[in-house]
């Protein structure tokens, strides 16, 4: 009898002492205490502060049914002499403890990309509330601050309407790309590679934008657009690559997706041609002593849309269209080479990272000054395209009929 | 004082676990950093190096016949050298228990709960361990043998769901520095954990039918040894060999890294969960090695009134092992591998000797 009760009390303390420890945490935080950043942004001040401003959605306008007329997300501003003290002065802004695992977004403010971009990516690094998969960007002609504060239509949540639009632009024009932050310090790590970053601007006026009236329009007069790439030499930007050059980067990377080639037909008009996948790789060679480097692409494609005269049902005529795809290809790759080795001398394509694959002993001996070997190699550029389909017509159609 | 056993099955799981155990948490960052894109080379050839080490062990443990390595030593040297001799491993066995629970200790306040006090972990652990040795080597056993399907299950979602982000130029160049960085490197894996597999001489005897132990004790080596490969190589192909000596726990980025169609992310916690069922092994193996051999030095009957009072020990020694972070590295990189060194050959080579010269004179009479 003793015994059996000794065994049920032992039981009792047992479940009851896992009760107590299992069930919470040391310093558990419930959802209705944090607030939820979606994006956060960092610049630097004239005085050589660290501006930083942080986009937190408002969860009652976001998980509802009856919204109100108060925004979706708000953003504090703070600035402080480093990073994490402008965080950690953020209490005495926001309401609500700041949580940034959700974060979607880093948007770097030009002069800190001037400056140099390593000890805010270590800061974004080391903490462990940060996951790696936020995209890093660059604010182009304007403040962080205004940027994040805009209002944008259709997606609620500015940030996540510039996380989506990088993914859209990247996967159906391949003018930009989402680096994530771990490829990013890689990329300025390795001497091999120079990182690119998409650009972020405002198109209308900044300071309507940020009023909710801004997005009672049908057409808001104020948004938010994915810019270009922004090239880099080590941490610190050193120019913006236009739209051709960007596109080329992104062939010569392998990260074109999905795009469109356009071209001139031989008397008037145009022919475009849908690009639907792409691969492309480095070869690099030291062959008769000076150092020289092979682009092939490869891509498939469709014959999208046609506005001149031209006989598609004759395989001459698919022949000529591919020799000419590829000419516009090598064309862009070859206007981003020349930008990356004569303007901005920074090896933006990775071609040093294809000589310490293909020919680790030259490399060993150009690794420490590659900025200045990379403008004297040879770079060419194959691109092999196959065009395999025509859509629904065979032909063009026109008036004749 | 046991008459518990395990089967050669039951073994090969733990001495998988055991050597998948706090390796793969602490492993790929240093050798990311010494041999760069090849250290998966060098993980081979530690593997082979570690095989041969497994192939000693086995020998001493069948020259021991069914003793410990605590009572082979007073078997061979005698009561006072004999305990003399085993006072230097068994402190070499508690030392290591309390670094492996620093280690898991660490990784949970840097990357999960970073606000609890590291000694609060530390305790809630050290429990479930202290239960699992109270209970023995046969349910330490049976529970490896319920665990291993799930780290294969969990290993394997991992490896899948990964392959996407994988990118074969991350290897290339293969040996660009030349052979020597490899070797050199190969002797972390040597060290951790090879080396620490002496530990499982104080289990070897509780392995019935023991011609199959060695058997068991080689494979399970090799299968464990085979996934610090593949995690090695997963660190190197996905976020290649600098950031994989960047980070502090590369194998929990890879896990951050996983992507499935947009929304099967975050999913970094089972690598967490990997960890902890592989350390929670490896601790307890040790923890029961120490306790058992402790008992064995002072002719205890029973090890379990030793488990409160080591475990208290523990603690406060995981605590002032080493200050801070900096220092375990250092520690680890200059340190262990001597001190591993001397526990884990050394003295294994001598009692082989000791005990194949009692054997055989005990043979002659």
């Amino acid at each position: 009898m003793n015994i059996s009760v000794y065994k049920w009390f032992a039981r009792a303390t047992v479940i009851l002492t896992c009760l107590f420890l299992l069930t919470g945490c040391w310093n558990s935080k419930e959802l209705d205490e944090l607030g939820i950043a979606v994006a956060t942004g960092i610049d630097k001040n004239d005085d050589g502060d660290y501006v930083v401003v942080v986009q937190v959605i408002n969860p009652s306008e976001i998980a509802t049914d009856a919204p109100t007329n108060r925004p979706p997300v708000s953003t504090y501003s703070i600035t402080g002499k480093t990073i994490f003290e402008a965080f950690k002065k953020l209490s005495a802004k926001s309401p609500r403890k700041i949580y940034f695992s959700q974060m979607r977004l880093v948007v770097l403010g030009e002069k800190l990309t001037q400056e140099g971009i390593m000890p805010t990516l270590d800061f974004l690094y080391r903490d462990h509330e940060y996951r790696a998969s936020f995209y890093v960007t660059v604010a182009r002609d304007a403040p962080v601050d205004k940027l994040l504060s805009i209002v944008t239509p259709y997606e609620k949540i500015p940030a996540n309407k510039i996380m989506n639009s990088i993914d859209n632009v990247q996967l159906n024009w391949g003018v930009t790309k989402g680096i994530t932050i771990d490829k990013l310090i890689a990329d300025i790590r390795s001497p091999g590679i120079s990182p690119v970053l998409a650009g972020i601007y405002i198109i209308g006026n900044e300071d309507e934008g940020n009023n909710m009236s801004n997005v009672e329009n049908v057409d808001a007069p104020t948004k938010l657009e994915i810019d270009h790439l922004v090239a880099f030499k080590d941490d610190k930007s050193v120019g913006w690559l236009n739209e051709e050059q960007s596109q080329g980067l992104n062939y010569a990377t392998g990260d074109v997706k999905s795009t469109i080639v356009t071209h001139p037909c031989d008397d008037k008009g145009t022919l475009t041609v849908e690009i639907l996948r792409t691969t492309s790789g480095i070869k690099a060679n030291t062959k008769n002593s000076n150092p020289s480097a092979t682009i092939s692409i490869e891509a498939e494609g469709n014959v999208a849309e046609v506005d001149c005269e031209v006989d598609l049902g004759a395989p001459d005529a698919i022949h000529k269209i591919n020799k000419e795809v590829e000419k516009q290809i090598e064309d862009l790759v070859q206007s981003t080479i020349k930008v990356s080795q004569e303007e901005f001398e920074s090896d933006i394509l990775g071609i040093g990272g294809a000589f310490h694959r293909d020919e680790p002993k030259y490399w060993k001996s150009v690794e420490g000054d590659w900025d200045q070997q990379y403008k004297n190699v040879e770079i060419s550029v194959d691109a092999k395209v196959k065009v395999r389909r025509k859509g629904n017509s065979t032909q063009p159609i026109d008036k004749k009929g | 004082m046991e008459n518990q056993t395990i089967s050669p099955r039951q073994f090969m799981f733990i001495v998988i676990l055991f050597t998948i155990g706090s390796s793969i948490l602490i492993v790929p960052t240093p050798m990311a950093a010494l041999a760069k894109q090849d250290a998966w080379l060098s993980v081979i050839l530690s593997v082979m190096a570690g095989l041969l080490l497994v192939f000693l062990y086995n020998k001493i443990g069948e020259s021991a016949k069914g003793k410990t390595f605590i009572q082979a030593s007073t078997y061979a040297f005698g009561a006072w050298f004999g305990r003399l001799f085993s006072v230097f491993y068994l402190i070499f066995i508690y030392i290591l228990a309390a670094l492996v629970l620093r280690n898991i200790g660490d990784f949970m306040t840097t990357q999960i709960i970073p606000e609890t006090p590291l000694q609060f972990t530390h305790i809630l652990f050290l429990l479930v361990v202290i239960a699992g040795a109270y209970l023995g080597v046969q349910v330490i056993g049976r529970s490896a043998e319920i665990f291993i399907p799930w780290l294969i299950l969990l290993l394997l979602f991992m490896v899948l769901s990964i392959t996407p982000q994988i990118s074969i130029d991350n290897l290339k160049p293969v040996l660009g520095n030349g052979i020597l960085p490899v070797v050199k490197t190969s002797n972390i894996v040597i060290g951790t954990p090879f080396l620490e597999m002496v530990t499982l001489l104080m289990i070897f005897p509780y392995v019935k039918e023991s011609k199959k132990t060695s058997h068991a004790w080689l494979l399970g080596a090799l299968m464990g040894g085979g996934v610090l490969l593949l995690i090695t190589l997963l660190c190197l192909l996905v976020l290649g060999p600098d950031l994989t000596a960047l980070n502090a726990y590369p194998t929990y980025k890879v896990g951050e890294k996983i992507n499935i169609a947009g929304f099967l992310e975050g999913l970094e916690i089972i690598i967490a969960i990997i960890w902890m069922i592989t350390i929670f092994f490896k601790l307890i193996v040790l923890y029961y090695a120490s306790s058992v051999g402790i008992a064995q030095f002072l002719k205890l009957k029973d090890h379990r009134p030793l488990l409160l009072p080591l475990g208290m020990g523990m603690v406060v020694l995981s605590i002032i092992a080493y200050p801070d972070v900096a220092y375990f590295e250092t520690f680890v990189g200059e340190t262990w591998m001597s001190y591993a060194l001397t526990h884990g050959l050394i003295l294994p080579l001598i009692l082989w000797a000791g005990l194949a010269i009692k054997n055989k004179k005990s043979n002659n009479t």
